[in-house]
This record gives C-alpha cells, structure tokens and sequence, in this order.
C-alpha cells in the first residue's frame, strides 16, 4: 500500500465542535525540531470536558502536537513551534507566559509511568505544593480525593508512606494520573498513557478516564484505535505532520471521509 | 556442524583442526594471565593479612606513634587520616556533585561542557604527586607551614574529579520522562533536578561518594608535599597531622622492628577500609539496579 505525501492540496476534513464550546483551540501550528519540520500548518479545537483523541501513524507527529499543549517541549534547546495555541484567551507560545503556571492548568501523563522517588502520599503532594502552601489536614484531604478520582485508592489507602515505586505498572500510571489532576487542571494531556499496560490495567485506566471528564478536558494521543473508539469524543487523524480529518468519533470510525483515513482505520497501513 | 559437512561442500580438515589448537593456546593464555593476576593478589593479600594481624593489637588503636623500641600504637595516624579524609570528602562532594550535576543538566550539549568533562577525565588519572605539589605550591609555602588544612585540600582535589564524573554518570541515567514528569507538574528545573532527579540518583551518588573516599585513604604522595606527619596526636588544622599512608611510609622504611610491624598493621587497616568501601558501594549499586 502506498499513499501520496500529503500537501497542502491534500483533501482535509474538519467537522470540529462549536467555538463556545472550545477550552482549546490551535491554529496553524507549525513545529520544528531544529531545522525538520514535523508540524504542517495543524488545526486542532479540543472541546471542553471532552476527550479529544489523536490518531495516526508512527512519526505522523501526534505526540509533538500534544507536546506543545503545555509547551513541555520548552525544555530542549532548539525545539521551536510557530502558530498560535489559543488558551483562555491568550496565545501560549506566546514566550512572555509562565509555562510554570500553564503547567498547573494543563497537566500531562506520559506513555510510560513516571512515579516519583518518593512515598505515594508524597507523589501527590508534591504537585499540589509547587503551587500554594496547603496545611496538613487539607492535604490529606486532597490526596485522598485524587486517589478515588483516579480510582487507585482502595488498592493504597493503608500504605501511603510506602515508596511510589512499588506500585505495579498499572497502579503506577493511575497514580500519575491522581498526581495530575490533585493540581485541579483545566485539562489533562495523556501520551499514549495505556502503551506500556496489561489489558486489564487498561481498562481500568480508560474508566477513570471516563469519569475524569465530568469536571476536566482530556487530550489524549492513543496507537489503539479501539480504545480512541471507546473512550473519545472527537477523534483527529493525523499523517505526516498534517491533521488530515478531525470529527466527532461517533462517526470518524465509521464513515470517515478522506481516503488516508479510511486505509488507516481498516489496517491497510500504518 | 563443520563435522557433518554437506556433500559437495569442501570440508579442509586441516584448516578445522589448524582452528582448533589455535582456540586452544588462546584459551590456555587467557588462563595462564587470569591465574598470574590471581597468584599476585593472593600474595600481596597473604603477606598484608599474616604481618598485618601479626603487628596488630589494642594498643594500635589507643596509643599515639612511640618511640623507637618503645610501647606505642597508630591512633595519631588513624585520626588524621579519619580527619583529613572528612573534610577532603566534603569539599570534594560539594563541589563534585554541583559540578556533576551541571554537566548532566544544564551544560550538556554545550562545547564548555565538553572542555570540562574533558579536563575533569584528565584531572581523575592526574598523578596524585601533581596534586601534592599543586597544594604544596598553593597553601603551604606561602604559609611557610605544612598543615592537615593543606593535607585535606589535597585529597579533596584527588576525590573531586571522580565525585564529578560519577555524578554526571548516575544523573544521566535517570529517564527524561521523569524530568518531564516534574516539569509538568508545574516545577522548574532546579525543583525537579533537587527534589526528584538527586532523590532518584541517591544510591548512586553514595556509591560514587564511596568509590571516591576508596581512592584518597590510600594517598601518600600528596600527604608528604601537605600534612607531613606529626608524632603526637593532633587536631588543629593549621599543624600538621598524621596520617596512615605517610606513617606507613616513614615506619617501613625505618629501621625499628616495633615501626615495621606498626606499619604492616597500618597497611592492613587501610587495605580493610578501601575492601569494605568497596564492597559496600557494590551493594548499594546492585540495590539500586535491582529496584
């Protein structure tokens, strides 16, 4: 199977959710690590309390896009994005913002988990610390709270002071998620957060996710097209640096409309 | 396989067997090197175990340095050293780990970085008698003295290339996903590199932090050029003071009996704490790579 290298002829599709409705809102995103482009010109409204999925091949540049949703790319020398993310109204490349203060808006999750060195209680409260003093009663409230919302706690409510890393992977990456949102972000970025677990550590995962999405945007990056199918609102193809279609998932995986999509979605590559 | 060669296929049982014995003398060479080495050891290890216990008893550790023929043991010695080898120590982690940690972190991908890492390398198989007189030249001539102060920057000039390398080395090993993590969070980078990447690296700066003090308890030459060696128990650092490598030095090339088992006793001490250093810094390598 072969496919012609998109460009800017190349037919896209955007059925994206109202303006109003939008926490997120990227316009002609161009990335570029050093001199190689790997962001063509991207569109991508993420609704809010949705979750919006990525999709697409290896190298379609569906993480590097996720990346610069809370500018964490800021910590490599010669990463650059052009382009405007528009975010409570403001344009976060903008590089006068406090990408410290972005960050507690707009948490993330990455594809492998990342507990901290430290005890499970003190995973969490190190995020929530960062941003304002919090008394030890309070703080305990909090850490239990993210642990029912990222629903881990009854597997670690009788052993918080033990270490983070003693967790399973699965736990692990729920714990990374309690200590995302326990900072209360606006919306929580997951890169390919499901990739490195067990069916049913997944699915676990996915159902937290599920419930997240009453009170917080969710962006997530996935390689499972199932789990984009189960868990999303809208989903966003992506190839070669280009956001070909983007549309509610209600319909994306059974009548999308581009012909790279559709080959995508039925395994004809990829 | 070669023994069943296909038909057709032109099977040299000369080449096969030429192969074979030259696999053989190669084996037996390697043997022969690894027992020669071992032979070595043990040798050194007999004589230092058998004088060492033999030169050994309470007194070593209670009394200062004797005259010749007369009761006496090594606790000027073992002080010094302990004190001169703490501070050595801590300045050396000091400066090590930040500078370790600068080039892992902030410096790295710059050409500073490279010329550093560059000279730190050289500075670590520096011949410690360099270092002796560097000091020598430094601190104690324009001082007109020798003193353990002087004795103490020698050694921490010795530990503190290896201290730097073993930093850069264990902090490079912890994933970026867990700088990431941190950033995300909202920390910047100083937050995460101390509360997360040095909290991850712990183990590993411990061993490093070992490795080093292994490597300067065993110093003489810079000793000679810095503290010199004081017969009497001291503790003042603009004096000079005793340590075990010199004592071991001016006791074995003594005449005395008394003085040449002091030092064996001496040699052994020193041989026992770098082992135990050692081993210690191996176990909390293994540790930290089995979590």
């Amino acid at each position: 199977m072969s496919f012609v290298e998109p460009t800017t002829d190349t037919p896209t599709v955007m059925i994206p959710p109202p303006q109003g409705d939008r926490v997120i809102d990227v316009h002609n995103l161009d990335f570029f690590y050093g001199k190689n482009q790997a962001l063509w010109g991207v569109d991508l409204p993420v609704a809010r309390n949705k979750v919006t999925a990525l999709i697409g091949p290896s190298g379609c540049g569906k993480s590097t896009l996720l990346r610069t949703l809370n500018r964490i790319y800021d910590l490599y020398a010669g990463q650059t994005a052009k382009g405007e993310i528009m975010f409570d109204g403001e344009n976060i490349l903008d590089q006068a913002k406090n990408s410290e203060q972005l960050r507690a808006r707009i948490g993330m999750v990455f594809q492998r988990p990342t507990p901290f060195p430290m005890s499970i209680y003190d995973n969490i409260a190190f995020g929530v610390r960062l941003h304002r003093s919090v008394a030890k009663a309070e703080m305990d409230e909090i850490v239990e709270r993210s642990l029912v919302r990222a629903a881990l706690w009854d597997e670690v409510k009788d052993k918080l002071n033990t270490s983070g890393l003693g967790l399973s992977g699965g736990q692990q990456q729920r714990l990374c998620v309690a200590r995302g949102i326990a900072i209360n972000p606006d919306v929580l970025l997951l890169d390919e957060p499901a990739s490195a677990l067990d069916p049913l550590s997944t699915a676990k995962l996915e159902s937290t996710l599920m419930e997240l999405k009453d009170s917080l945007t969710i962006v997530i990056v996935t390689h499972n097209l199932q789990q984009a199918a189960r868990i999303s609102d809208y989903t966003g193809f992506m190839l070669l640096g280009r956001m070909i279609e983007f549309r509610p998932s209600s319909d994306a995986f059974v009548s999308p409309e581009t012909k790279a999509m559709q080959d995508y979605i039925t395994g004809r590559f990829g | 396989m070669s023994a069943t060669a296909k038909p057709g296929m032109n099977y040299n049982r000369g080449l096969h067997l030429r192969r074979k014995i030259y696999n053989y003398i190669f084996l037996a060479l390697t043997g022969i090197a690894t027992a020669i080495a071992l032979i070595a050891l043990f040798l050194i290890m007999e004589t230092l175990v058998v004088k060492g216990i033999a030169g050994m008893d309470l007194h070593v550790f209670t009394m200062s340095q004797p005259a010749p023929d007369m009761q006496g043991g090594l606790l000027n010695a073992i002080v010094g050293s302990l004190v001169m080898c703490a501070i050595g120590m801590v300045i050396a982690l000091f400066v090590g780990i930040l500078a370790g940690t600068w080039l892992a972190e902030y410096g790295d991908g710059t050409v500073l970085a490279t010329v550093v890492r560059f000279l730190n390398d050289i500075l670590i198989s520096a011949p410690s008698i360099l270092i002796g007189l560097f000091v020598y030249e430094l601190l104690v001539r324009p001082f007109h003295g020798f003193s353990a102060a002087a004795g103490a920057v020698a050694l921490a000039l010795l530990a503190m290339p290896v201290a730097t390398r073993a930093t850069e080395d264990i902090m490079r090993l912890q994933p970026y996903a867990l700088r990431e993590a941190g950033m995300a969070l909202g920390a910047n980078r100083g937050l995460v590199i101390r509360s997360i990447i040095w909290r991850a690296s712990t183990s590993g700066l411990m061993t490093g932090a070992l490795l080093s003090f292994a490597r300067i308890s065993g110093e003489t030459a810079p000793l000679l050029f810095t503290a010199l060696g004081n017969p009497f128990l001291s503790f003042k650092l603009t004096q000079p003071m005793s340590a075990l490598p010199t004592t071991i030095f001016q006791f074995a090339m003594s005449a005395y009996d008394d003085w040449q088992r002091l030092a064996w006793a001496g040699a052994l001490l020193i041989a026992a704490t770098v082992l135990t250093t050692n081993i210690l810094g191996r176990a909390l390598t293994r540790g930290s790579t089995q979590k």
